[in-house]
């Protein structure tokens, strides 16, 4: 796991969240975890294939996730729903299709799975063997915390 | 949800998305409700039959303007109309066929908001930031 996979994802998250939320994010202190697991409440794992290979993990507060679809939705959200849920999934989603992008651009070709939604703070995602870097990544209505674990496919 | 910074300086587009933020809009409120799902369920299917056609109404009249004022990246963007009109034609076939569950409804109307935020937010004001460059178009 190089740390410089994070980069496209800082990049792909300023730009989303200032079209989408009209927020500004700040990077936090990395730190490496040895297992993938939800921070917070509302999560989205979405999976990597192709040069890289591997998962991430968006882990949101449900306070910050509530206020994100109320921005977007421009009406008040109450409740961590199908609907809500589903607007996290796909602003996921299209971070990480923005980080592909910007990964595309280093020589790296990767795909990604659909999101894939839970929510509550147990457990881990067995799927995850490798060491995961975890980016927090603040903004004025919270810290969505980005756990990032890719590994090269050719073992680089 | 409309923004005014989305404007990309023709009236017709403008006034066209602006139409389609409120009629996404008004698709939400009808979507989270607080009545029971049958009572909200005349509005909600209303609504998804305007956004269908005015779907292909709205591209088809942006993608006239592309080609009017020689937009170089005109091909990329009607690609990306084609997978969304394909989209909602889909899920429309769907419901038509499995009926209107309200959580595959709600997962679809998010599906929506997302998608026209950022197609708006991102994809169309470069059509508006081509029309400066050009000295304005109308």
């Amino acid at each position: 796991m190089k740390a410089e996979y994070i980069n496209p994802f800082y990049k792909a998250t300023i730009d989303v969240f200032r079209i989408m939320l009209n927020l500004d994010v700040q990077r936090g202190q990395l730190r490496v975890v040895e297992e993938l697991g939800p921070v917070s409440e509302a999560n989205v794992v979405i999976g990597v294939t192709g040069d890289l290979r591997g998962s991430l993990l968006y882990s949101f507060p449900k306070s910050m996730a509530l206020e994100m679809v109320t921005i977007m939705a421009g009406m008040p959200m109450t409740k961590l729903d199908a609907f809500v849920c589903s607007a996290l999934g796909e602003v996921a989603n299209i971070i990480s299709g923005n980080a592909m992008t910007h990964l595309s651009g280093t020589d790296l070709a990767c795909q990604i799975s659909p999101p894939q939604v839970f929510v509550g703070t147990e457990g881990t995602l067995s799927m995850a063997t490798e060491q995961a870097i975890v980016v927090p990544l603040i903004t004025n209505i919270g810290t969505l915390e980005l756990s990032v674990s890719l590994t090269s496919a050719n073992g680089r | 949800m409309w923004k005014e910074h989305y404007r990309i300086g023709s009236e017709l587009i403008d006034s066209q998305h602006q139409e389609l933020f409120g009629r996404v809009a008004s698709f939400i409120r009808a979507v989270q409700g607080e009545e029971s799902w049958e009572e909200r369920l005349d509005e909600v299917q209303s609504t998804l039959e305007f956004m269908k056609d005015y779907v292909v109404i709205h591209f088809r009249d942006e993608e006239a303007l592309q080609k009017e004022i020689g937009y170089p990246w005109l091909e990329k963007h009607a690609a990306i109309h084609n997978a969304f009109r394909e989209e909602i034609r889909e899920f429309a076939q769907r419901v038509e066929r499995e009926g209107f569950d309200e959580e595959k409804v709600q997962e679809f109307a998010a599906k929506v908001m997302t998608w026209l935020i950022m197609h708006v937010g991102k994809e169309d004001q470069r059509i508006g930031e081509y029309i400066r460059e050009q000295g304005g178009q109308q």
